[in-house]
């Protein structure tokens, strides 16, 4: 990804004023915050707590997936329900072993909870808060001592981690309301300092099932945004069909932001030498449902014109039924048949895995219910 | 004879018919013809994933490598679908998650199932000789090859070469459960058997691995445990979102040592007792796996496997020989093979997919699985 610390912080300043990296900076809490909308989502914003807790410096974790804390013991069942807790767009407390840089384990309290947009009531982000167990808490009935106060490569240390008695001590009540309060406190902060608007909960209407047009559920946007090509998603229901989702490819291509192509119909990529006939076959196929591919000339927003391969197609989400017009797109330059045949193989692929990722099962199915690790 | 009843689905469109064809890729690979091959590179795989968590950990800025398998899987399985040769659109199939605990999903697909029942061997038995009068995969169609698949010095992908001298094939299944629906099939021309070695599951693990998509995962069925064609095979596809036994509850059964780090557990709490494999050395989940496989297969016990976490994670549900199942359960048609006790079900009926409840499906699974004294049978095998 070019320009990945470009795209994280800009990332905090899409949403909130800038002075929020001073604001959050005031908090002496250990929490970062998260992008579900950026590929594999990365830390936008770690706290100095976060990072002395953690022994990595700043640039070590900017852009990356929180996945690094994780290490070998790390019991699968808590990594799950952090997943499941993202997906479904809830908050989750959870105790999970955690890994310094220096590979040592710790066990963290760790809380998340989503920070909704109030315009559209996507996850503008996600706050995680780590609270550190010490080990006095970690001992066992028997009086020994476990955690940090074992050797790292005795053969008993595993044991010890997998032993399910080890996992079931009791958290104080002290420390879960810290957890609480920490979170509390640092979403308020956002919401102080948001541009449009952000919230610990949905608007009341969203709850109601009133869904804002364009809303694109965490889930899916996690699934789109592992794909590395340019393409849009549009939806076909709302007047103009409007782009509801677009790539970092696609950004990066076109030469545009996020806020200027979402909502607008992919018309402003034409310009002054672009061709009608692609123009009128793109239309007739939308109107009739079909796929096709067009070779149309397209302009950046600096004005740059590019040869755009486009390849467009209706797409289905779980209900059966059409919910998106992707749209693909690949510059061509120079057009040798192998480059025709690569271009193909990435469109298609590139469908292919839209068509996955749209299919799957989003929020608003029926939840599970959560299961409580103490 | 065991006279239960199955439900064979349709995964080449030459299954029905009798005669060979001269369009089936037998006749192509005697006549001589192109394909694409992707080669992979065991050498990439054991040196590139770290002992850190369940994924690869870049250790500089994320420049996120997606596999080029991936998307030569999916540019040409999504080119046959324009073709029409699937029997029918799998997208356009409704699916929802079960209210409960578990977190199952279920898919209405009124076309996958044949109307007619075909019986092709013995259920009963889980080690059968190879009849090359029955269908095989050397009788699909040519269209239904998507590419070679086979293990070089370095990884690369070649558009157009002849066919490899013992070469292990990716088809699509023409009744797909989900988009991207396929089939491995390693040495197709040795025509093997539906029986597991470690090398054969080292290349569905590679595969899995190379595909490099938590989404994408690779089942097996044993004959006796509803695998349908008893010609050495494998099946994928695409689900982006969990399956069900993904996240259950899980507890060690093997010890652990400084030398390995495979972890054997088993499941907890789920309909379906079961034990699942974890390691980031693919050779090491193939070694253990198979030969607990072997020793099930020479016991007669049927099983599945699921593979997922690009092949970092292999369920195996070991299944009763005999059983009765229910009527109510064998109205609804639907087998449980490594998909369904993963816990992704496919109803054929409109009215079962609407009525589908987690008691339902739990109790289904729940009549394949292994009485206490059997699994602690299989436990002993593991551990041993």
């Amino acid at each position: 990804m070019k320009n990945h610390k470009l795209i994280v912080s800009q990332s905090l300043i899409r949403s909130y004023r800038a002075s929020i990296q001073d604001e959050l900076q005031k908090h002496a809490y250990n929490f970062v915050l998260c992008d579900p909308g950026l590929p594999d989502h990365p830390i936008v914003y770690a706290s100095d707590g976060f990072l002395e807790m953690t022994g990595y410096s700043r640039d070590e974790v900017l852009g990356r997936n929180c996945r690094f804390l994780q290490g070998r013991d790390t019991d699968k069942r808590a990594i799950v329900e952090i997943r499941e807790a993202i997906r479904e767009e809830r908050d989750c407390q959870i105790k999970i072993l955690n890994y310094t840089k220096a590979g040592k384990p710790f066990w963290n309290l760790f809380h998340l909870a989503p920070v909704f947009s109030q315009q559209d009531g996507r996850v503008v982000h996600f706050v995680g808060v780590q609270l550190p167990i010490s080990s006095k808490l970690a001992a066992r009935k028997d009086g020994h001592l476990t955690g940090l106060e074992l050797s790292f490569d005795e053969l008993e240390f595993e044991e010890h981690f997998d032993n399910p008695s080890c996992k079931n001590y009791h958290l104080s009540e002290e420390d879960k309301q810290r957890a609480f309060a920490a979170v509390k406190a640092v979403l308020q902060e956002l919401a102080n300092s948001s541009c449009k608007g952000v919230s610990s909960m949905r608007s009341k209407s969203f709850s109601e099932g009133v869904i804002p047009p364009g809303f694109v559920a965490t889930s899916l946007l996690l699934a789109l945004t592992r794909i590395p090509h340019s393409f849009v998603l549009t939806d076909p229901h709302l007047p103009d069909m409007p782009i509801v989702h677009a790539s970092l490819e696609f950004l990066e291509l076109t030469g545009y932001t996020r806020e200027e192509v979402i909502g607008r119909n992919c018309r402003f990529l034409q310009g002054p030498d672009t061709d009608l006939a692609p123009i009128e076959e793109l239309r007739s196929s939308i109107s009739e449902g079909q796929t096709c591919t067009v070779r149309i000339l397209n302009y950046r927003k600096n004005k740059e014109p590019f040869w755009n391969s486009l390849h467009i197609s209706p797409v289905r989400n779980s209900s059966g039924k059409v919910a998106y017009y992707a749209g693909i797109q690949v510059a061509v330059s120079h057009s040798s048949e192998e480059d025709e045949g690569r271009a193909r193989m990435q469109q298609l692929g590139t469908l292919g895995a839209i068509k996955v990722a749209v299919r799957s099962i989003q929020t608003g199915a029926v939840l599970r219910k959560s299961k409580t690790i103490s | 004879m065991l006279a239960i009843k199955r439900v064979p689905t349709v995964v080449s469109v030459n299954q029905d018919c009798g005669s060979v064809s001269r369009d089936c890729l037998q006749s192509c690979f005697l006549t001589g013809f192109d394909l694409p091959l992707f080669k992979y590179t065991k050498k990439m795989k054991t040196t590139e994933l770290q002992l850190l968590g369940d994924e690869e950990v870049p250790s500089s800025p994320p420049t996120i490598e997606r596999s080029f398998l991936g998307t030569l899987l999916l540019s040409k399985w999504e080119e046959r679908a324009s073709q029409g040769l699937f029997r029918y659109d799998v997208t356009a199939c409704e699916s929802r998650v079960l209210s409960g605990n578990y977190g199952f999903i279920a898919q209405l697909n009124e076309g996958r199932h044949l109307k007619k029942r075909l019986t092709e061997f013995r259920v009963d038995q889980v080690l059968q000789e190879f009849d090359p009068k029955k269908f095989n995969f050397s009788k699909v169609n040519r269209n239904e090859v998507l590419f070679q698949f086979g293990e070089g010095e370095e990884a690369g992908y070649y558009d157009i070469t002849p066919i490899l001298s013992s070469p292990d094939f990716v088809l699509i299944n023409v009744s797909p459960i989900e988009y991207g629906h396929v089939l491995l099939v390693p040495r197709l021309f040795d025509f093997v058997p539906q029986r597991l070695c470690a090398n054969d599951l080292l290349l569905a693990l590679y595969f899995t691995a190379e595909v490099d998509c938590p989404y994408f995962r690779v089942g097996y069925n044993s004959l006796g445990a509803f695998a349908t064609i008893n010609h050495l095979h494998f099946q994928a596809y695409y689900l982006a979102y969990p399956f069900p036994v993904e996240c259950a509850s899980i507890t060690r059964i093997n010890k652990g040592s400084l030398k390995s780090s495979l972890r054997i557990s088993e499941l907890v709490d789920y309909p379906v007792k079961g034990v699942v494999y974890e390691s980031m050395d693919l050779n090491e989940i193939a070694i253990s796996v198979a030969s607990t496989c072997q020793e099930l297969e020479l016991r007669n016990i049927p099983f599945n496997l699921l593979i997922c976490d690009c092949g970092t994670r292999v369920f195996l549900f070991p299944q009763q020989a005999l059983h009765q199942v229910s009527q109510k359960v064998l109205d609804t048609q639907v087998n449980p093979a490594a998909w369904e006790i993963g816990g992704h079900i496919v109803l054929k009926r409109k009215e079962d997919y609407e009525h589908a409840t987690e008691e339902f499906v739990t109790a289904l699974l729940a009549e394949v699985s292994l009485s206490d004294p059997d699994f602690q049978d299989v436990k002993n095998i593991i551990c041993k």
